[in-house]
């Protein structure tokens, strides 16, 4: 074990009247000011309903949206009711039924999210064994005009496009 | 025009006090944005025109009146509950009526002093009312019966006790250096020259001066001495239970606090309203060459600032189209001003006294911001004092620079005299 000396400072007198640090300080400060008002436009600030932001990836936690199959384009979901027992908001409902097409036994007949009871923990595309419930939509903000507006069905959630490069489910 | 003329420096005391706070609110939170590599307040508009953002504290301002005037049902005190805010706001508000605007103005032999208050105890003045001021946050955080607002109240007197005594100590310097208490003979007496520089009070008293900026800061409970509304420690400190108005007036206070002791920081060490090296009858004597300086100043500055805003106002908004009309406003304000300058300049007319009188409120105005802008600076660059730095600096530090001062500077004055 070696013992790291660390020096002590602020016990000079130079240091002792502040006013060295001080006027430093403020150095900084006005060479920022000046810099800044005389151009602004190296500023990082984001004008944000004029600009949007740029720094979206697929790994970005936003709307949810239910993923095709690659073969027929049909629902990747099997209703397992894995997403709704994972969830801790509680806000995903599904009512199971029989699928026709023989492509599986289950498929959703109601899918619905909440998004206002939604917490975009992400717990739900974990716990996906199908790969069928995504949140790389990259949609950040969710406007209604009502409570209902808020609840996103089957329809809605299939309609979602993803920013990743996979589109379709990767399930086998 | 007698009228108008007496009348003339309560309005000013008004502008520099009441009409500069949206300006000051503005100023610290744009230079706050951009000595943070932000952009600061842009949105709030009237029919697309922000004045900057200046419109923004306009809006806030508007928002604290309307709100709703809430009363905590604990508090007993309710009078002195009530009365605190505007005692802060009363003195700090009074303080600024000594600070002379312009030299004495003589007309038809007739004087007007531009000074709200003309009285010669102008310093003695400002220190009563400082102090006082500080009375409105104690009452506030004792009638607030909160413990925070106790403590913040506890501090703020413990601080200003403490700063106190080097500020007034620091003043007695100053005083004997200068030989006078009247701010107008002050700001005379820095018309002078020092060597090369100006004989400002920041030249020949550097110590004292720097210890009253210090002390200024304390007093005004500004960053870094702000402890008193540690919002780390003590919530807001002593204005915890106040909203709405209450705390509007306490906010306002603050600023009308900092803009007057940057008044006297400029009158009596920068100064005052004075240009450097020229006193007024040297200034109404070359009153045609200092017009046209000013002429040339004029077009150089709307020029630079122009271009400075087409590269800057792009920021579409929907409503008039601000940057034409900030353009048109510039050119025909500089213009109108070239017109009337030129046509005293060129030995038309013979308004000199009150040219200068004019030219004065202007440089004390610039001077008066550039403080403002120091205040603000050093808010934004330093964090605040521990608690018990802070009382450390006052007693251990400034008390016995500003006593050591005082004996130095008596020593001097009394050598210079006797030499004399």
């Amino acid at each position: 074990m070696g013992i790291k000396v660390v020096e002590r400072h602020g016990n000079t007198f130079k240091e002792k009247i502040y006013l060295h640090a001080v006027f430093s300080g403020m150095k900084t400060t006005l060479k920022h000011f000046t810099a800044n008002l005389r151009d602004a436009s190296n500023l990082p600030t984001l004008c944000y309903p004029e600009q949007k932001p740029t720094d979206i990836t697929p790994r970005y936690r936003g709307v949810h949206r239910l993923t095709h199959r690659k073969e027929d384009d049909s629902i990747a979901c099997v209703a397992c009711f894995m997403c709704a027992t994972a969830c801790p908001a509680n806000c995903i409902e599904i009512v199971a039924a029989d699928r026709e097409d023989g492509r599986d036994e289950k498929m959703p007949q109601v899918f619905n999210i909440d998004l206002l009871e939604c917490v975009f923990c992400g717990y739900c595309v974990e716990a996906c064994p199908c790969d069928a419930i995504r949140m790389d939509s990259g949609i950040y903000s969710v406007i209604g005009e009502c409570r209902e507006d808020f609840i996103y069905n089957k329809a809605k959630l299939l309609s979602i496009q993803g920013i990743s490069k996979e589109e379709f489910s990767l399930a086998k | 025009m007698n009228t108008v003329l007496i009348l003339l420096p309560l309005v000013l005391t008004l502008l520099y006090s009441l009409a500069t706070v949206p300006v000051l609110v503005w100023m610290e939170r744009r230079i706050a944005a951009l000595i943070q590599d932000r952009l600061g307040p842009n949105r709030c508009h009237i029919n697309g025109i922000r004045l900057g953002g200046i419109i923004q504290s306009i809006a806030d301002m508007m928002k604290l009146v309307f709100k709703e005037e809430f009363l905590p049902s604990h508090i007993k005190n309710r009078f002195y509950y009530l009365v605190a805010p505007s005692l802060a706001f009363m003195s700090a508000f009074l303080t600024f009526m000594v600070i002379p605007y312009a030299d004495t103005l003589t007309i038809n032999e007739q004087s007007y002093s531009m000074q709200a208050l003309p009285t010669d105890l102008g310093v003695l003045w400002f220190l009563a009312f400082a102090g006082l001021g500080v009375y409105g946050i104690i009452l506030g955080g004792w009638a607030s019966h909160n413990k925070y607002a106790i403590l913040g109240a506890i501090r703020a007197s413990a601080q200003v006790i403490g700063y106190e005594v080097a500020m007034g100590l620091s003043l007695v310097s100053i005083l004997i250096t200068y030989g006078t208490i009247s701010l107008n003979e002050m700001v005379s007496y820095q018309t002078q020259s020092f060597f090369i520089f100006p004989a400002w009070g920041l030249f020949i008293q550097p110590l004292a001066s720097i210890i009253f900026i210090v002390t200024a800061f304390a007093e005004t409970n500004r960053a870094p001495f702000d402890a008193a509304e540690g919002e780390s420690e003590i919530v807001a400190g002593y204005h915890t239970e106040y909203g709405a108005m209450k705390f509007g007036l306490y906010f306002v206070a603050e600023y009308i606090a900092m803009a007057a002791s940057g008044a006297l920081i400029v009158t009596i060490f920068l100064g005052g309203y004075q240009l450097p090296y020229l006193n007024t009858s040297e200034l109404i004597n070359n009153f045609e060459l200092i017009l046209w300086g000013i002429i040339a100043f004029a077009i150089v500055t709307s020029l630079l600032f122009l271009r400075w805003m087409k590269q800057h106002n792009i920021f579409a908004m929907s409503g008039l189209d601000e940057t034409k009309i900030y353009t048109t406003v510039v050119i025909g304000f500089t213009i109108f001003a070239i017109l009337v300058m030129s046509y005293y300049a060129l030995g038309f007319g013979d308004a000199n006294e009150v040219g200068v009188m004019l030219l004065q409120f202007a440089v004390f105005t610039i001077k008066l911001f550039f403080l403002h802008f120091v205040f603000i600076w050093v808010r934004w660059t330093l964090p605040r004092f521990r608690y018990d730095q802070t009382q450390k600096l006052g007693w251990n530090i400034l008390l016995p620079l500003s006593l050591a001062n005082i004996f130095i500077t008596a020593i001097v004055v009394v050598g210079v005299n006797y030499g004399n």
